[in-house]
């Protein structure tokens, strides 16, 4: 336990290959989980540290909610370990360490907001008193509402108040804020913030970009199931967060093509005949460097790229297939 | 309630004895809130307070107020007709597992509370026993309706074994709950439920009295665990008890519903 834990993004590498003595707040191996005939995980790797705040980011499809999941011991594992500070995610449970908000969870019906928490609080070892959790989730007016009578925000401001009532070490969150408006967003995350400020471990889910870099320290790539890059957020935003530049050049040769391909700013080049699009993490270095190169290039266009367009960038090999590999069917509310 | 069953373990002086009786004693503990909980959030619902307390009560008054002294097998019609429809009753109650175990999966409400200490097993037992206590309430309305309304009293024993036995004949049909629950849509739980009781009453001689069935019906219903439930309570009344053919037949067809029950939950803890 006096071991420092490894630093965020290097910390699955150190983990993976030896036995994880300081227990990891989440520890997966090699986990795969396949529906029918599609593979939804397919090998994740991820160490958490006590402490981190981590994102894991893909688009719609990517297998997050399956990975989370099998995370909490929902789901069985095809294969791999899953191990929560050192225990199966079962024990962990049972022990109070972890709250979670999983997708479109409802409440239970016919019953007030303050009833319902007094009734799953008496089910953990220690948990907070139901007072707390209410006015730490912002909703300290809700206690008498029925809970079937609720907004959308406000249904998730409620399952946030069931996450935290055993003052878990660890919160897992599956897009939390997908139901919600810009304003309880804004409130929401005000209050995780203040939570996780404890040195608390915070697992969430989204396909936000922006909501992984306002938050999250970490960010995992999660794409078909696969991790496709995991490090500090200012890093894997770089990767993704990058604008792709496209435009007709004239009589453009093999060498010039190649000669793109170095330019400033840019990772990647497509062409099709005259048209090339250029995949920049800096977009004004190759628009700049491009212009000096090539200054006859017609129908410049800088547009920003889409999560999914940079996924497929970062994935380069199977360029072929578009759209999002569909993992586990996210039934709709 | 110092000296729980759960607490005997630590007497045995051994090094580890501590260790098991802890967690023995914490999960008897989150079973019991939980049924706590539960109990006293489903008994106001006002389904269960229709067709478990007041239906039943209201078919008493009206298919016991003729023939005061004809006679039903052992009894006659007043206490017979109490017995069914507190079985009845009891029935209604036990089977309203199905729909809350439906429910809570559609809206993944078991998920959330398999990240507390309750486990798998004990919210099936929990569901379970919460039906039972439920159920308790309107064998003691009906018991009462017919002391109130037709001067059927009983010696305290016989109220109670006459109770017990009633809800030892449901057992079966807490195990076919469990399986309607983790098999129905809630969506279709209302239509499907509604003929399974009707059905049930009807082939377990709740509604028509089996006495009254030609000889081969009668034998076939006496194959089917509803019968039993009232038979046992209508035997202590009649100053016996269930017999043999009866305890068999339930225990039948508790092994046969359970194990099938218990496929299903395993089904559905694997898939989610």
């Amino acid at each position: 336990m006096t071991r420092t834990p490894s630093p965020p993004g290097s910390a699955f590498r150190a983990g993976a290959e030896s036995d994880p003595t300081p227990p990891h707040s989440v520890h997966l191996v090699g986990v795969r989980k396949r529906y029918g005939s599609v593979q939804a995980v397919d090998g994740v790797d991820l160490a958490i540290a006590p402490g981190e705040v981590v994102a894991l980011l893909g688009p719609n499809g990517a297998g997050k909610s399956t990975t989370i999941d099998m995370l909490l011991g929902l789901t069985r594992p095809d294969s791999g370990t899953v191990r929560l500070f050192g225990r199966a995610p079962r024990q962990a449970c049972t022990a109070g360490l972890v709250g979670a908000m999983l997708q479109n969870g409802g409440l239970l019906p016919e019953i007030t907001v303050g009833k319902m928490l007094t009734a799953v609080r008496a089910l953990y070892p220690h948990a907070l008193p139901t007072a707390e959790v209410l006015a730490r989730a912002g909703i300290g007016d809700l206690a008498d509402a029925r809970t079937d009578r609720l907004s959308g925000g406000q249904r998730q401001r409620v399952r946030f108040a069931l996450a935290l009532l055993p003052d878990p070490d660890l919160i897992v969150l599956d897009e939390p804020t997908a139901a919600m408006d810009v304003e309880s967003r804004r409130a929401f995350w005000a209050a995780m913030r203040a939570w996780a400020a404890g040195g608390r471990t915070v697992l969430f889910a989204t396909h936000y970009l922006e909501e992984a870099d306002a938050f999250a320290d970490r960010i995992v790539l999660l794409r078909r199931g696969r991790v496709i890059a995991d490090g500090p957020t200012t890093e894997v935003k770089a990767l993704v967060g990058g604008r792709t530049i496209r435009a007709t050049l004239r009589g453009l040769d093999d060498a010039g093509l190649a000669g793109l391909g170095r330019l400033p700013g840019v990772a990647r080049v497509e062409s099709r005949g005259e048209s090339i699009t250029l995949t920049c993490p800096d977009s004004d270095a190759a628009l700049r460097a491009l212009l000096a190169a090539h200054p006859a290039a017609e129908d410049i266009e800088v547009v920003g790229a889409g999560l999914e367009d940079a996924f497929i960038a970062l994935t380069s090999d199977d360029v072929a297939t578009t759209g999002a590999a569909a993992g586990r069917e996210e039934t709709s509310a | 309630m110092t000296t729980s069953p759960a607490a005997s373990p630590a007497a045995v002086p051994t090094a580890d004895a501590p260790i098991t009786a802890v967690p023995i004693t914490g999960a008897a503990v989150t079973y019991l809130r939980y049924v706590r909980s539960e109990v006293s959030r489903v008994w106001r619902n006002t389904r269960l307070l229709i067709f478990s307390l007041a239906l039943p009560i209201i078919l008493f008054g009206a298919f016991s107020s003729s023939g005061a002294d004809d006679r039903l097998g052992d009894l006659t019609v007043a206490p017979y007709i109490m017995i069914s429809m507190a079985s009845f009753g009891a029935m209604n109650a036990v089977l309203g597992t199905a729909g809350r175990i439906a429910t809570e999966r559609s809206i993944g409400w078991n998920r959330q509370l398999r990240l507390t200490a309750l486990t798998g097993p004990q919210y099936v037992l929990g569901k379970v026993t919460t039906g039972f206590t439920l159920a308790v309430l309107p064998i003691v309305a009906v018991f009462a309706a017919g002391d109130a309304m037709r001067g059927v009293r009983l010696s305290a024993g016989t109220y109670l074994g006459a109770g017990a036995s009633i809800l030892l004949g449901l057992v079966p049909l807490a195990a076919f709950a469990i399986w309607l629950g983790y098999l129905v849509r809630p969506e279709n739980m209302q239509a499907i439920t509604g003929g399974v009781f009707s059905l049930l009453a009807l082939a377990g001689g709740i509604w028509v009295p089996v006495e009254n069935f030609p000889g081969w019906l009668a034998d076939i219903v006496k194959l089917l665990p509803m019968y039993w439930s009232a038979q046992a309570g209508r035997a202590v009344l009649a100053g016996g008890w269930v017999g043999g053919r009866g305890l068999a037949t339930l225990a039948v067809w508790t092994v046969v519903l359970g194990a099938v029950a218990g496929r299903a939950y395993l089904r559905d803890q694997l898939r989610t």
